[in-house]
C-alpha cells in the first residue's frame, strides 16, 4: 500500500520532469514561432521575440532555477498562458474541456473493462462454442482497427447516411452549457457515437486478455477439484474461474488504459468533441505549447491515478497481495 | 470398475494414445485399496476416469464405473453433480494448487457443503471445526488463505475437505508426493487411522510401493495401462505373482539390515503410442518367452489374487530371486563393506554460516557447519528440504559464498573465487543436478552438451572432444553412442537424461563430484540404475563423491560416511552402516522410521 | 536452417496463423510490386478531383486529382517499413533492457524494473504527440524515433519475466559448470529458448507501430508529401472526403491498416498457441 503510493508519487514526479525537459531538449523557440505566425513571412524582430517571451513567462535563468520555478508553478496549478486563447490562462481553457473527457473516457473505460472481461470470461467458459468463435474473431478485427477510422465510419454510416446521431461537437448549436434538460439531452445525444466508437474499438483487448487468463485458470487443479466437489456451474465459473482470472487483467490495466487514452484523443478529434483530446489536437495544430504541455501532464496524471486505483483494487481482490506486500 | 479403456487424442499427430487398456477392479465398502505404478502406467488416468474429470483430450472408450449398482459414466450432468463428493471425493496430487488462492479455507468448505446440503451457518461452522480437529489443524486456520498454510497443512486441509460430506469412497492421488518424508509419514498414518475410525473406502494412487503397502488392505499394480496384479497386501511381500511386482519389490530394501542391496529393472516402459503385440512387460521380463511376445496375458485368479501373466506360477528363473533372499549380480547395487583405510582430506568446510533474507525476515540455512570430504570416499549428506543441504552444495561448488566460515579445496580458498578462477575451479569440482530435464537445455543436442565442457576445461579440439564425448556416452551406458549423441536432450527419457547429466559432470575429469538428489525425480525402477552407475564410476575413476539426499536407503547403498543435517546444523555423522544401524540422534531415528519401506510397512 | 524452418512449419500448421501469414505475405508482395501493379503514379494529380469510385479509378480520386488506388498500393510501403523498422527498434530496446534486468538481479534489476514500470504507466500516445510536436522536422524518420522511445516497455516487461524464469533453470547453472562464459550462456543457452516470445513481441511492437504511425500522421505529424495510409487519411479528413461522397478514400486505407493488424494478430495467436498449448481451441 505504502509502496504503491510511493510509486504513484515517483511516477508523477517523472511525468512532471519529462514535461519540463522535453521542450528544453528540443531545438526551436516557441516565442519565435509565435511571432513568426503573427508576423507571417519576413524578418523576425528579436526584441519582439523577447517581449513575447516575457509576456508568456518563457524560460529565463539557469536550468536549475527554471526547474525550481517550474515545480513551484506546478504545485500552484499555474501552467502559464495559452497562446491561442491569449490572454486566458491554460488552466481556465482546460477547465472547460475536462468535464467532457472525464465523462466520456470515465464511462467508456468502465464499460469496456466490464464488457470485455465478462465476454472474455464467458468465451473461455464456453470454449469452442459458436459464441467463443464469434467473440474471438470479432474482437480480433475490432482490436486492430484504428480508433479514428472506426469513428470516421460511424460518422459516415450512422450520422451522415442514416442521420441517427449528430456527427460533430459536444452539444447542439445555440445551446448554452448548463444543468438543464435540453442541454443534457443534447450532450448525451452527441456523446453516443464517440462513446460507441471507443467501446467497439476498446473492448477487444480486455476480451482477449480475460479469455487467455480464464483458459489458463480453468486448467488449474483447484478448478478441477471444484468440479469434483459437485459445485454448481456458476460458482465454478465465477468464484473459482473469473475471480482468479481477473487478477492478471488488472495488472494489464496500464497498457489497455494507455491504448484507450491514446485512441480517445483521436476519437475526440474526429468528432470535434469538446474534450481534452480535441483540445490537444487543436493545440498541436496551433503550436500552442503551454496548452499542449498542460494537457499532456493532466492526461498523464489522470492515467497514473487510474492505475493507482487499479492497483488498490488488485490489493483488495488478491489476498496474496493483501498481507505479503507485493505478489510474486 | 469394469473393463475401462481410456484414450488421449493427440492433435499434433492426429492419432490417439490408449493410456488405460481394459482395467477392471473392485473397491469394497470400507476397504483401503492401493493402486501403484510408475509414470506412464495409466494409474492417474484411471482415477480421473473414475471421477469423470479427464482432461487434455482424454476420453473413455469403453467400460463402466459402477458405484452402488449405477454406472457413473452414464449419468447426466445434474445427477452426476449431486452425487459428486457425497459418494466419491478426492485429494489431488499437487496439494500446492488444489485450493482456490482467493478464497479462505472456510469459504471452500462452505461452498462445498452448500452445493449439497441445506445447513445453518452455525452448523457449517461447527462441522468445519470438527474436520480441522480431525486432521490436527488449529481451528483458527479456517480464516486463513491457502498461501498462508505450509505444504503439509494444505494437504491436511485438502483431506479434511474430502471428508466433509462423509463420502463412501475417497480417492487419494499421490497425496504425499512433494512433502518431506517425516510429514509424509505422519499424514499417511493419520489417514489410515481416520479411515479405520470412520469406515470409508479409499483408493490411494502412488508411484511408491512402500507408501501403498504401508496403508493398504489390497494392492493393484499397474503397468502400461493394465492392472497386472491385484493382490491382498498381507501376502504381497512374501508371494508376489507378477514378475513386475517381484522386480518392483526388489527396488526396495531395509537400510538398517546387515546386507543392503536393491535391483533395478532393465529397459524402459513401453511407448504407449506404439505398443507391440503380446505382454507389455515382456521386453524387460526375465521369464518372457515366445508366447509372451505373441499373446497378451489376460488376468486370471490365482488364490485370492488376480494376475495377468502366463508364467505367474513358474519357479524363479535365472536373474530372479526368491523374495527377500540375498543376491548379487549385474543389475543391483549393494552396500559395500566399510573401508577402514585412512584417506586424506580433499575439501574442508569450516564453520559455514549462511543466512537468506526474504521479505523482511531472515532464514538461517546453515548455522556453522563443519565438514571434511576424504579423498576417494563417498559422503552422504542427509536431510529434509530446508535442512541446508543444497545450500552447502552451493557453497562447496562456489555458486554462493558463506556469510562466515571457510571452504578450502587443498590450499585454494573457494569463497574468494570469481570469474576466471571460479571457472578454473570447476575443472576440479562438478555437479549432478536433481531434475535432469531442467539440467539439460532442450535446444541442444546430447553431443553438444558433452563437448562443451571438454573443450572449455580440457582444451580439446572439436574432433577430440567429439570422440571423447562418444566415449563418455558409452561409459554411462547410452549405447549406441552415435545414436544418443545425435538426439536432442528433450528426446531422452528421465533415466537417459540423468545419465547424460552424469556424463557431462565427468567430462572435465573432476576430483570431486557433488550429486544433489540425483535420483529423487526418477521412477523407482530406474533409480537403482543411476545409483549403480555412480557406484561403478567412482570405483573406476577414483573421484570423491558428495551425495546429497533425503533418502537414507540410497545413502546406505552408496556412502562410506553419512552426515545428517537438520535446520542448518550437523546432528550426527559417522560411517554409513553405523549411523544407520545404530542412530544416536533422535532426528536420525525419526528419518529412519519415516522411510516408506514395504518390508516394514505392515507394522503400522 | 531447420532452426528457422521448423518453427515456421509449426506456425503454418495452425489454421489462424496460416491465414495471418498469407495475408501478411500478400501485403508485403503488394508493397514490393507497387511500381508494377499500381495503375498510376501515386503523386500524379492530373485527373478530375474528388471523383467517387469508377471503372477508371476503382477507389476514386483525391482533392488534388490523384488516384486513390495507386496511393493505397504505394502507401503499403511506408506502413510496412515503419512497422518493420520501429517494431525492430522497439524490440531491440525491449530485449536489451528486459534481458539485462532479468539476468542481473540486485540493483541493476531494481533500477531497470522501475524504469519499465514507469514507462508502462505513462500513456504512450500523448507522449508521442508532445514529442513529435517539438521536433521541428516532420516525417517518417521522426515518427519511427518517437514510436521506438515510447513503445518498448511492455516487451521489456514480458522478456524480463521470461529471463528470470529461464535464468533459474538448472541448465544455465550447468552451463557455468561446463565452463561457459556469461555471453555464451545468454546467447547460446538462454536466447534460443526465448525465440517465440521475442517473435511475438516483435509482431506486437510492429502492429503498435503501424497503428501509432497512422494516428500521428492523421494528426498531421507526418510529412504530407509522403504517400502512406496515415497521410491518405489525413488528407481525406482535411478535405471533408466523407461529406463529399468520396467515402472510398477513407474506407480503403483504414481497412488496409486493420487487415495488416489482423494478419499480425493471427500470426501472434499462432505463436501463442505453439508456446502455450493450453490455449489451443
Amino acid at each position: 500500500m505504502a509502496k504503491r503510493f510511493v510509486f504513484l508519487v515517483f511516477t508523477l514526479w517523472i511525468a512532471v520532469t519529462l514535461n519540463f525537459l522535453i521542450p528544453r531538449m528540443m531545438p526551436g523557440n516557441p516565442a519565435e514561432l509565435m511571432v513568426r505566425r503573427i508576423v507571417g513571412q519576413g524578418p523576425v524582430n528579436p526584441q519582439l521575440v523577447h517581449a513575447v517571451e516575457i509576456m508568456l513567462g518563457l524560460p529565463v535563468g539557469s536550468m536549475a532555477h527554471q526547474y525550481v520555478l517550474y515545480l513551484g508553478n506546478m504545485i500552484h496549478g499555474s501552467f502559464g498562458v495559452s497562446y491561442t486563447y491569449f490572454p486566458y490562462p491554460v488552466m481556465q481553457v482546460i477547465g472547460q474541456a475536462l468535464p467532457w473527457t472525464l465523462a466520456l473516457l470515465g464511462t467508456t473505460t468502465i464499460v469496456t473493462f466490464v464488457l470485455g472481461t465478462a465476454l472474455g470470461a464467458f468465451a473461455a467458459w464456453r470454449r469452442g462454442s459458436w459464441f467463443d468463435t464469434a467473440a474471438t474473431v470479432t474482437a480480433n478485427f475490432t482490436a486492430t482497427f484504428p480508433f479514428f477510422w472506426i469513428a470516421l465510419m460511424a460518422i459516415y454510416v450512422l450520422g451522415f447516411l442514416l442521420h441517427w446521431f449528430p456527427i460533430n461537437g459536444g452539444y447542439g448549436a445555440g445551446l448554452t452549457p448548463g444543468w438543464n434538460g435540453t442541454f443534457l439531452a443534447s450532450a448525451l445525444d452527441h456523446s453516443i457515437l464517440p462513446a460507441l466508437t471507443i467501446v467497439v474499438a476498446g473492448t477487444g483487448g480486455w476480451l482477449f486478455g480475460m479469455r487467455n487468463n480464464m483458459i489458463h485458470v480453468l486448467g488449474e487443479d483447484y478448478v478441477r477439484l471444484a468440479v469434483a466437489k459437485g459445485l454448481g456451474g456458476h460458482v465454478i465459473a465465477l468464484d473459482y474461474g473469473a475471480r482468479n482470472a481477473i487478477l492478471p487483467n488488472i495488472t494489464g490495466f496500464a497498457m489497455s488504459l494507455g491504448t484507450l487514452v491514446g485512441g480517445s484523443i483521436l476519437v475526440e478529434s474526429v468528432f470535434g468533441y469538446p474534450g481534452m483530446g480535441y483540445l490537444l489536437y487543436n493545440a498541436v495544430g496551433d503550436q500552442d505549447y503551454p496548452l499542449m504541455q498542460a494537457i499532456f501532464l493532466l492526461i498523464t496524471v489522470g492515467t497514473l491515478l487510474a492505475n493507482f486505483l487499479a492497483d488498490l483494487a488488485y490489493g483488495v481482490l488478491d489476498p496474496r497481495a493483501r498481507r505479503g506486500g507485493e505478489s510474486s | 470398475m469394469r473393463d475401462l479403456t481410456v484414450a488421449y487424442a493427440s492433435r499434433r499427430r492426429h492419432s490417439s494414445v490408449t493410456a488405460v487398456r481394459g482395467v477392471s477392479f473392485d473397491v469394497n465398502a470400507g476397504e483401503f485399496v492401493g493402486l501403484v505404478g510408475e509414470s506412464g502406467s495409466g494409474k492417474s488416468t484411471v482415477a480421473y476416469a473414475l471421477l469423470r474429470l479427464l482432461s487434455g483430450g482424454g476420453a473413455v472408450g469403453s467400460g463402466q464405473v459402477v458405484f452402488d449398482g449405477e454406472d457413473l459414466l452414464a449419468l447426466g450432468p445434474e445427477p452426476l453433480r449431486r452425487r459428486r463428493w457425497r459418494d466419491i471425493s478426492v485429494v489431488l496430487q499437487s496439494s500446492m494448487n488444489a485450493l482456490n488462492p482467493v478464497l479462505t479455507v472456510r469459504a471452500q468448505f462452505r461452498d462445498t457443503i452448500r452445493a449439497h446440503a441445506a445447513m445453518s451457518s452455525a452448523a457449517i461452522e461447527e462441522r468445519i471445526g470438527e474436520l480441522l480437529d480431525l486432521v490436527k489443524i488449529d481451528r483458527r486456520f479456517a480464516a486463513a488463505y491457502p498461501h498462508e498454510l505450509s505444504g503439509g497443512m494444505k494437504q491436511r486441509v485438502a483431506i479434511a475437505l474430502a471428508l466433509v460430506l462423509r463420502p463412501r469412497l475417497v480417492v487419494l492421488d499421490e497425496p504425499t508426493t512433494g512433502l518431506d518424508v517425516v510429514v509424509q509419514h505422519a499424514i499417511l498414518a493419520d489417514l489410515r487411522a481416520l479411515q479405520r475410525k470412520h469406515g470409508f473406502a479409499v483408493l490411494i494412487i502412488s508411484h511408491d510401493l512402500g507408501t501403498v503397502l504401508m496403508v493398504s488392505d489390497r494392492v493393484l499394480v499397474a503397468y502400461a495401462g493394465r492392472v497386472v496384479e491385484d493382490h491382498p497386501a498381507a501376502g504381497l511381500l512374501e508371494h508376489p505373482h507378477h514378475p513386475y511386482t517381484r522386480a518392483l519389490l526388489d527396488c526396495y530394501a531395509d537400510p538398517e539390515a546387515e546386507h543392503v542391496r536393491i535391483t533395478y529393472i532393465p529397459g524402459l516402459p513401453p511407448d504407449m503410442g506404439r505398443l507391440a503385440p503380446g505382454c507389455a512387460f515382456a521386453p524387460r521380463c526375465p521369464r518372457a518367452d515366445e508366447r509372451c511376445r505373441r499373446e497378451d496375458p489376460l488376468p486370471r485368479d490365482i488364490g485370492d489374487s488376480r494376475v495377468a501373466c502366463h508364467h505367474a506360477e513358474d519357479p524363479p528363473v535365472e536373474g530372479e530371486t526368491a523374495p527377500g533372499a540375498y543376491r548379487s549380480g549385474a543389475s543391483c547395487v549393494e552396500a559395500r563393506p566399510r573401508d577402514e583405510r585412512p584417506a586424506p582430506p580433499v575439501l574442508t568446510v569450516a564453520g559455514a554460516v549462511k543466512t537468506y533474507r526474504r521479505r523482511h525476515q531472515s532464514v538461517t540455512a546453515l548455522a556453522g557447519v563443519t565438514l571434511t570430504l576424504a579423498q576417494g570416499r563417498v559422503t552422504a549428506l542427509v536431510g529434509e528440504s530446508g535442512s541446508g543441504k543444497s545450500t552447502l552444495a552451493r557453497l562447496i561448488t562456489g555458486m554462493e559464498r558463506p556469510d562466515a566460515g571457510g571452504v578450502h579445496f587443498g590450499d585454494l580458498d573457494v569463497t574468494r573465487l570469481r570469474g576466471r578462477a571460479l571457472r578454473e575451479y570447476r575443472r576440479h569440482v562438478q555437479m549432478v543436478f536433481q531434475d535432469p530435464f531442467s539440467a539439460l537445455n532442450p535446444a541442444n543436442s546430447v553431443l553438444y552438451t558433452l563437448m562443451r565442457p571438454l573443450g572449455n576445461h580440457l582444451r580439446l579440439s572439436p574432433r577430440e572432444a567429439r570422440s571423447q564425448a562418444l566415449a563418455l556416452l558409452e561409459t554411462v551406458g547410452l549405447v549406441p553412442a552415435e545414436t544418443f549423441g545425435a538426439k536432442r536432450t528433450s528426446e531422452l527419457s528421465g533415466g537417459q537424461a540423468q545419465r547424460v547429466v552424469v556424463a557431462r559432470a565427468l567430462a572435465a575429469e573432476p576430483e570431486i563430484l557433488v550429486a544433489d538428489e540425483p535420483v529423487s525425480m526418477l521412477d523407482v525402477s530406474i533409480r537403482a540404475g543411476i545409483l549403480k552407475l555412480l557406484d561403478d564410476l567412482r570405483t573406476d575413476r577414483d573421484f570423491t563423491l558428495l551425495y546429497i539426499t533425503h533418502d537414507l536407503l540410497s545413502a546406505r547403498l552408496l556412502a562410506d560416511d553419512v552426515v545428517v543435517l537438520n535446520h542448518g546444523e550437523v546432528v550426527e555423522q559417522g560411517p554409513a552402516d553405523e549411523v544407520i544401524a545404530h542412530p544416536r540422534h533422535p532426528y536420525t531415528r525419526l528419518l529412519l522410521s519415516s522411510i516408506p519401506n514395504p518390508r516394514r510397512a505392515r507394522a503400522v | 536452417m531447420s532452426r528457422i524452418l521448423a518453427p515456421l512449419a509449426l506456425l503454418w500448421g495452425n489454421g489462424r496463423a496460416r491465414i495471418g501469414l498469407v495475408m501478411l505475405g500478400g501485403f508485403i508482395l503488394m508493397a514490393v510490386l507497387a511500381p508494377w501493379i499500381a495503375p498510376y503514379r501515386p503523386t500524379y494529380g492530373g485527373f478530375a478531383p474528388m471523383q467517387p469510385p469508377s471503372a477508371a479509378h476503382l477507389l476514386g480520386t483525391t482533392q488534388l486529382g490523384q488516384d486513390v488506388l495507386s496511393q493505397l498500393i504505394w502507401g503499403a510501403r511506408v506502413s510496412l517499413m515503419v512497422g518493420a523498422l520501429a517494431g525492430g527498434l522497439v524490440m531491440l530496446i525491449a530485449v536489451v533492457i528486459g534481458l539485462v534486468a532479468g539476468f542481473l538481479p540486485g540493483w541493476v534489476d531494481d533500477v531497470l524494473s522501475l524504469l519499465i514500470n514507469v514507462a508502462l504507466v505513462i500513456p504512450g500516445f500523448p507522449l508521442m504527440v508532445v514529442l513529435a510536436a517539438y521536433i521541428p522536422v516532420h516525417g517518417v524518420g521522426v515518427i519511427i524515433l518517437v514510436l521506438s522511445i515510447t513503445g518498448w516497455a511492455w516487451g521489456a516487461r514480458v522478456l524480463r519475466a521470461q529471463m528470470i524464469t529461464l535464468r533459474g533453470r538448472e541448465y544455465v547453472t550447468a552451463a557455468a559448470f561446463a565452463g561457459e562464459g556469461i555471453v555464451r550462456i545468454v546467447f547460446r543457452e538462454i536466447l534460443p529458448n526465448m525465440t517465440s516470445l521475442i517473435a511475438a513481441s516483435f509482431m506486437g511492437a510492429a502492429m503498435g507501430a503501424i497503428l501509432g504511425e497512422a494516428g500521428l500522421e492523421f494528426l498531421g505529424f507526418g510529412n504530407p508529401q509522403v504517400v502512406s495510409w496515415g497521410t491518405m487519411l489525413y488528407w481525406a479528413e482535411n478535405s471533408s472526403a466523407l461529406l463529399a461522397g468520396q467515402w472510398a478514400w477513407i474506407f480503403a486505407p483504414g481497412l488496409a491498416l486493420a487487415l495488416v493488424g489482423t494478419a499480425i494478430a493471427f500470426v501472434n495467436f499462432g505463436i501463442d498457441v505453439i508456446s502455450n498449448p493450453r490455449l489451443e481451441v
